[in-house]
């Protein structure tokens, strides 16, 4: 196994919430003790639907919010532990992609000097040797260099993309947290932006936190999966065990779900009722069970853990021997 | 007989320079009951072809079309007074965003009200009493505590179950969905789209679903329309587009699908982008980014042709019988 890059053990982050005038806060558990690692040159794809704490997940690994539980260690350096210049170190070692591009560059500012600010705040480098390297950035994402004094208005969506993946690259990080960096494209651009990031990954070994919503894009990028359900992980294996034998019944009500091209690809849909609870007044016992076909009294007062079902395969859920 | 008929439909958007011809000679039609697709990339002109239908296209935006009809009334000679009675009755829409097509000032009763009093009239009391059987068959539990109920305190998929409520309310011949699935998660949208199934075939209502994904339209649709930059590229029976697209276009989208690359390294893809208003080839316009183009899809731009039901537009179709794939 390669190198581990971050490793996260319990990771919680519960926001206090105000529910309204003279009433007490409520207590929204947005994560709640979620463990994983990352490694050198592989793809984690985190899963889940709106609510489900993968945002809150990229924000903690990127240590844009502290945690309020767990540990986080980033190059065998534990985080909560680190001091300010330790942190200003890691930081540059862990960089994000965010889902709409055009939001995040700074529409007065020149693709070029967006490139060189993260150089011109963390390296001593001068500026000829700055704007050298974001003009070699440019074309390593497939950009040209006149677009270095250009602005990001004058970009399509899939350049804009690239110019925020060059931007996250630009202190050749050891981690990039991606955040739906596709789900804004048009399908041939998503083709584009995907093989550009695959590309990049062979030549530098970043490790990718991938986190999406289209199962489609994880089946092709992802090395390993962490499907999650209301701040908790449900389901934790490599791609393959994922796709082909997927043991939670919210995977495999998401995998059903998807809709597929291939008409003998399309399994007898199962279409999953209800909506996703509030993380807000979580249900008791496993937070899957109003929507679980397969719930049992014992899934209504007992959450489930996650169990290793071999294969490197981790499912939380009583009935899982039972359903196969 | 067809229900709606559309010839020829031409949207532009007058500028100082060069107009931009959004739509560019669409021409369609929908039978009753039938469940059409559209799919296409941003810029492909298919949601500014639905909102021309519904009229909704403000100054300075420019409609034309040869022929433009639905159960044989003339949409185009109509007068306004007259087409604004038939949107909304005949025809409805429901839109990507359902959070931001209600208004967040009135509650769900009042809105739905509202469009049965200006399309039916009659008394409150009898029209709530419709709203809340309306909410039963969009499937929202607990309905009757939801008719009073803000937007803001509903979810996205229950906003988008009000839209289709408000939008089959008075028992449309053609619903228009434009994205009406983009907004929500995989198990919700897999909800959204068996319910308007279920209204489709019980009502015995047209279907014309506008989406950017393949694979809703190859689970729903049984006709499909594939547009490119204005343009109908291409238009087949769901199980032949998917599995022999005639369109260069067609099957450059299909191969950029992920679930097509499994176990590649590298996606198929198709390089450059969609034309703009000012860069529109003189030619096809995807003879810039095909992989087939010959010198005289640089000259002039082809027609759509083939049999009625499966036409390409396109000078060397693809897995047709007569033509080797990419022969000239």
């Amino acid at each position: 196994m390669s190198e581990v890059v971050l490793q996260a053990r319990d990771l919680a982050k519960h926001y206090a919430v105000s529910s309204g005038f003279l009433r007490p806060k409520g207590l929204a558990r947005a994560l709640d003790g979620v463990s994983l690692s990352l490694h050198q040159g592989r793809t984690l794809a985190v899963v889940g639907e709106s609510g489900c704490g993968k945002s809150t997940l990229a924000r903690q690994l990127t240590m844009i919010e502290t945690p309020t539980g767990g540990s986080l260690r980033i190059d065998g350096i534990e985080v909560g532990q680190a001091d300010a210049a330790q942190r200003k170190l890691l930081r540059q070692r862990v960089q994000m992609v965010f889902q709409n591009p055009y939001a995040s560059l700074n529409p007065r500012q020149q693709i070029g000097r967006a490139l060189e600010e993260p150089l011109a705040i963390n390296t001593g480098l001068d500026a000829r040797e700055r704007a050298q390297r974001a003009r070699s950035m440019l074309a390593r994402v497939g950009l040209r260099d006149e677009h270095y004094a250009r602005y990001p208005h004058m970009f399509s969506g899939g350049q804009r993309q690239r110019v925020a993946i060059a931007r996250a690259l630009m202190l050749q990080p050891r981690l990039l947290v991606l955040d739906e960096p596709v789900s804004a494209l048009d399908v041939s651009i998503q083709a584009q932006v995907l093989n550009l990031l695959m590309d990049l990954q062979d030549e530098t070994r970043v490790a990718y936190a991938f986190i999406s919503h289209n199962l489609a894009v994880v089946e092709l990028i992802a090395d390993d999966v962490l499907v999650m359900y209301l701040g908790k992980v449900v389901e934790r294996a490599p791609k393959r065990a994922v796709f082909a034998t997927p043991r939670h019944p919210y995977t495999r009500a998401l995998l059903a779900s998807t809709p597929r091209i291939d008409a003998r690809a399309r399994q007898a849909r199962q279409v999953l009722s209800g909506e996703l609870p509030s993380p807000l007044a979580p249900p008791p016992g496993c937070a899957f069970h109003q929507r679980c076909p397969h719930a049992i009294d014992r899934c209504r007062v007992d959450a489930p853990v996650l169990r290793d079902l071999g294969g490197a395969q981790w499912v939380a859920c009583h009935r899982v021997d039972e359903l196969g | 007989m067809a229900l709606l008929v559309v010839e020829d439909l031409k949207v532009e958007f007058a500028s100082r320079n060069a107009p931009l011809r959004a739509v560019d000679g669409v021409s369609l039609s929908v039978s009753a009951g039938e469940v059409v697709g559209i799919v296409g990339e941003s810029g492909s002109g298919k949601s500014v072809t639905a909102l021309a239908l519904m009229g909704l296209i403000e100054e300075p935006g420019q409609v034309s079309a040869a022929r433009m009809s639905l159960d044989g009334r003339d949409l185009l000679t109509m007068r306004p007074r007259q087409r604004r009675q038939l949107l909304g009755r005949d025809i409805a829409m429901i839109f990507q965003d359902p959070v931001s097509s209600l208004n967040p000032c009135f509650t769900v009763a009042y809105q739905l009200i509202e469009t049965l009093r200006i399309h039916e009239g009659g008394r409150t009391s009898a029209l709530r009493a419709r709203a809340l059987q309306l909410l039963r068959d969009v499937e929202i539990p607990d309905p009757q505590r939801r008719l009073d109920a803000y937007p803001h305190q509903l979810s996205g998929g229950m906003c988008q179950r009000v839209m289709v409520a408000m939008a089959i309310a008075c028992r449309p011949r053609l619903l228009i969905a434009d994205e009406p699935t983009t907004a929500l998660d995989v198990t919700i949208q897999a909800q959204m789209l068996a319910l308007l199934l279920k209204l489709q075939r019980e009502r015995g209502m047209a279907l014309m679903l506008i989406t950017h994904d393949l694979g809703v339209v190859a689970e729903v649709a049984q006709r499909v329309l594939v547009m490119y930059a204005g343009q109908v590229v291409e238009t087949a029976g769901v199980d032949e587009l998917f599995e022999r697209p005639r369109h260069p276009y067609t099957e450059a989208l299909l191969s950029a699908l992920p679930e097509h690359n499994i176990g590649r390294r590298r996606l198929h893809s198709m390089s450059g982008v969609v034309p703009g208003a000012y860069d529109r080839p003189a030619g096809c316009l995807l003879a810039p980014r095909c992989g087939y183009v010959q010198p005289r899809c640089h000259t002039r731009p082809p027609a759509l042709s083939g049999a009625v039901g499966a036409q390409a537009r396109c000078y060397y179709p693809l897995n047709t019988p007569d033509a080797a794939p990419g022969a000239p």
